[in-house]
């Protein structure tokens, strides 16, 4: 209220005036009787503030509305994705298990049917990591997470030994960056194990979607009170049209397809950095690779 | 119905998963007595002769923890094995105030319950002391408070992370068990802990060095090659 008073006080200035205006038609006294001129003007400029004032409110108003809308419908359009990535996933091994059952039933004891058991397992083992994988993600979103104090340059280090144990690493390049002039990166905090899986699982996925002979470059920095842990690789990147979405659960790009995984992975990467206050981007470009950077704030020392 | 066959009462309001259950015990040596809900399971109890049990935990009327609560409050200790709930971390489920001897979540291997329940039987049948019910024991220069989760050297309190100290209470009350490293990523941090067996070997590390204990001559924790670790010091009831 305080604030509409004093354009409130102006423009019944400003109207006065030009009703002082509306009787006098002589132009000397026009320019004699400036007074209620300027404050006919000051009133016009008052009035107009004040309306531009309340459209902008109105259209700032209509703006949070419209925001509000699109991310309703983006995160309908998310969970239409996941559904129909869901029914996928859970088709195939159903419908693998009921033709398995058919087998065996008609072929009990010989060699058919022991086939058709072994692969009613393989499915049903298939369908227990999909329902184990997203009660990872469903607990990891609930769960209390460690505070421990994590050194990112100690985790890249150690990132990069473990990616021994992965398949086809060894004909990847490993390279590991941590500036340490004029300092070491800060520490971060939070949990340890799982700032590791994340680093880890975003190594993973740089071996799997690179060609041998490629370089994977795993970086910790420091930048505005921030931890920034990268992974870069020389692979086969992402395109542009699917760079928006390999953040959801259980999605797989096109060339993803061909390459054993769950969908999982990235998914869980940004539920972790989420827990810890940080924040997730990824650059790629197609044939040359692509840069996933974690970034974390920094502990308070 | 040879004697020497224990006989497990499975109790799952589930008809296929008791059915199929059922099958595969009786193959596995098991005298089984199947029923549908706890209620019917403490009469089970209540007749006599049950050696071990397997609970569902979410059965009608009354489930499977409201059992075991009952059947300990009357000083009935046939081991019990719980099949638990989606949501629950295995550290809380494993609280000893519980009363349950071990756990296992849905979906799991099958044969996987074999082993635990024979590892039960073997545990009960052996006249051990109970450590898992103890609410402190010993290991030479090592005590542990279970109840308040602190562990002492020489009877000065370890600093150790939570994960770390539920790690060695979890190793010192099965002490000559070879625990896999999925077992205790299980048990310390959950079944639905996304983190890797890496992090068992760390926080396996935290604790030798808490401990001071040499991995090439442990007093206390050996590491299996390959498998897990095995807690290899002799352990007490403290009194």
């Amino acid at each position: 209220m305080r604030r509409a008073a004093l354009p409130a006080a102006l423009v019944a200035a400003g109207a006065l005036g030009v009703i002082a205006l509306w009787g006098q038609r002589d132009r000397r006294w026009y320019v004699e009787a400036s007074p209620p001129l300027v404050v006919a003007i000051v009133g016009l400029v008052a009035a107009g503030l004040v309306l531009a004032q309340r459209w902008q409110r109105a259209r700032t108003a209509r703006r949070d509305q419209q925001q509000l809308r699109e991310r309703d419908a983006h995160a309908r359009a998310a969970r239409t994705r996941l559904m129909a990535r869901l029914d996928h996933e859970l088709k195939n091994p159903v419908q693998a298990i009921r033709a398995g059952v058919a087998n065996a039933r008609s072929n009990p004891g010989d060699v058919d049917g022991d086939q058709a058991l072994a692969s009613i397992d393989e499915q049903a083992r298939r369908l227990a990591r999909l329902v184990a994988d997203l009660r990872k993600l469903g607990e990891l979103e609930s769960a209390p997470i460690e505070n421990d104090r994590v050194d990112p340059a100690e985790i890249v280090h150690e990132v990069a030994a473990a990616t021994a144990d992965l398949p086809d690493s060894d004909r990847r390049e490993m390279r590991v960056l941590t500036p340490e002039i004029p300092w070491r990166v800060g520490e971060i905090v939070g949990d340890r194990d799982l700032i590791f899986l994340a680093v880890m699982n975003l190594v993973a996925n740089a071996v799997k979607f690179s060609p041998p002979g490629a370089t994977i470059e795993v970086r910790a920095l420091e930048e505005d009170r921030h931890a920034v842990i990268e992974v870069a690789d020389t692979g086969i990147g992402i395109p542009d049209d699917e760079i928006d979405l390999v953040w959801e659960e259980l999605a797989r790009g096109a060339a993803a397809r061909a390459v054993p995984g769950s969908g999982i992975g990235l998914a869980l990467v940004r539920t972790i950095v989420d827990r810890h206050g940080g924040s997730v981007f990824v650059r790629s470009r197609v044939g040359q690779g692509t840069v996933v950077r974690l970034r974390f704030p920094l502990a308070v020392v | 119905m040879s004697p020497n066959q224990p006989r497990v009462l499975l109790a799952d309001d589930e008809a296929d998963i008791r059915t199929n259950l059922a099958g595969l015990l009786t193959r596995s040596g098991f005298d089984v007595v199947v029923v549908e809900d706890g209620r019917a399971a403490l009469d089970m109890f209540e007749a006599g002769g049950v050696d071990v049990a397997v609970l569902d935990v979410v059965m009608p009327e009354v489930d499977g923890r409201e059992v075991v609560r009952r059947l300990r409050r009357t000083g009935t200790w046939t081991p019990v094995l719980l099949l638990t709930q989606v949501g629950e971390s295995a550290e809380r489920a494993m609280a000893i105030e519980e009363g349950a001897d071990d756990y296992l979540n849905k979906p799991f291997d099958p044969h996987e319950l074999v082993a635990r329940l024979r590892a039960l039987l073997r545990r009960a049948s052996g006249g051990a002391p109970d450590l898992a019910r103890a609410r402190g024991v010993v290991s030479g220069r090592l005590r542990l408070d279970r109840a308040a989760r602190r562990a002492y050297l020489d009877g000065v309190e370890l600093a150790l992370t939570p994960k770390a100290s539920t790690l060695l209470d979890y190793l010192a009350v099965r002490p000559d068990e070879l625990l896999t490293r999925e077992r205790l990523l299980e048990a310390v941090w959950g079944w639905d802990n996304p983190v890797g067996t890496r992090a068992v070997d760390h926080r396996i590390a935290e604790l030798r060095k808490a401990l001071g204990d040499d991995s090439g001559k442990p007093t206390w924790i050996e590491t299996v090659a390959g498998l897990g670790y095995r807690f290899v010091g002799d352990v007490s009831v403290e009194r």
